[in-house]
């Protein structure tokens, strides 16, 4: 029926094939909506990466500091106070290498650019899809 | 026809016609994929908190759109945040007046914005109405199980 027992795409059980990542990865997510952080990090999960969630680029920053490294991190744009460019920028400041994803609602160059230039190495639209995910973890892997 | 064989063919059928009538897309699909016997009740979970962001992201644009000088910023921040979530979770109807929600914001149109909010918030009850009857519909089914 696929109420229940399916799994995430490249992850389907009923064709038997699973995507999960060989090395040990971490990733971290920085998003003030509830909705954003569960699916994500589910979805981060489903391929087993070890992943936290935190709601705003304080946090974020605060964690790095305290010495914890992620080898992904998935920052929302329009974050409150602190936004996502300035978690990214304080985020590499502290020398993590992670690599940075940011994410937002509205796709906007301007935003795009801002978030580059802060030391991110991609932007993308929400949803965060499989499709788009699923490369970067095998990226991580190797 | 045994109960359960009947209540899944409803639930087959409601999820399609979410899917036909564009209240569900794609998305949806993908957040049922990842329920699985170690998260049973992810889906239920996740449209949960979609909930309740939702009636609080309302009544703060609500209340934005009250003030006597409209910070439309402010405003733009809440549909933002709304259609990342609505996104997030498959609620394309929802997501895509939030995309003229946000035209408006830019505008500064207030008429235009209090119009688009009242359509949202219509939308918003009518996708969360047939949510709930798919769940109910799934809990149905657990219950026919045991």
């Amino acid at each position: 029926m696929g109420m229940s027992g399916g799994s995430a795409a490249g992850n389907d059980k009923s064709e038997g094939q699973r995507f999960s990542c060989k090395s040990k990865l971490t990733a971290l997510v920085v998003d003030n909506g509830g909705v954003c952080r569960a699916t994500q990090t589910a979805l981060l999960r489903s391929y087993g990466v070890e992943t936290e969630a935190v709601e705003t680029g304080e946090a974020a920053v605060e964690l790095i500091a305290s010495g914890a490294t992620f080898s992904l991190i998935i920052i929302e744009m329009l974050l409150p106070f602190m936004n996502g460019p300035e978690t990214a920028k304080q985020s590499r400041a502290m020398g993590a290498q992670s690599k940075i994803l940011g994410i937002t609602a509205f796709f906007d160059e301007r935003d795009q650019q801002e978030f580059l230039a802060a030391g991110a190495d991609n932007f993308i639209e929400k949803p965060l899809s499989p499709e788009f995910v699923i490369p970067i973890i095998r990226e991580l892997d190797n | 026809m045994d109960v359960m064989t009947q209540l899944q063919r409803q639930w087959r059928e409601h999820t399609a016609y979410l899917r036909k009538e564009g209240y569900l897309d794609d998305q949806f699909e993908q957040l049922q994929k990842l329920q699985d016997e170690n998260s049973p009740d992810f889906v239920a979970e996740v449209v949960s908190i979609f909930f309740d962001d939702s009636e609080k992201l309302l009544n703060n644009m609500a209340r934005a759109l009250e003030q006597k000088v409209v910070d439309f910023k402010q405003v733009d921040a809440h549909v933002h945040q709304f259609k990342g979530s609505s996104a997030s979770i498959g609620a394309m109807r929802v997501k895509n007046l939030c995309i003229e929600f946000r035209n408006h914001c830019e505008a500064q149109s207030l008429e235009e914005c209090v119009r688009c909010l009242r359509k949202l918030q219509y939308e918003y009850s009518l996708l969360k109405n047939q949510l709930e009857y798919l769940f109910k519909l799934e809990q149905q089914i657990r219950a026919a199980v045991v």
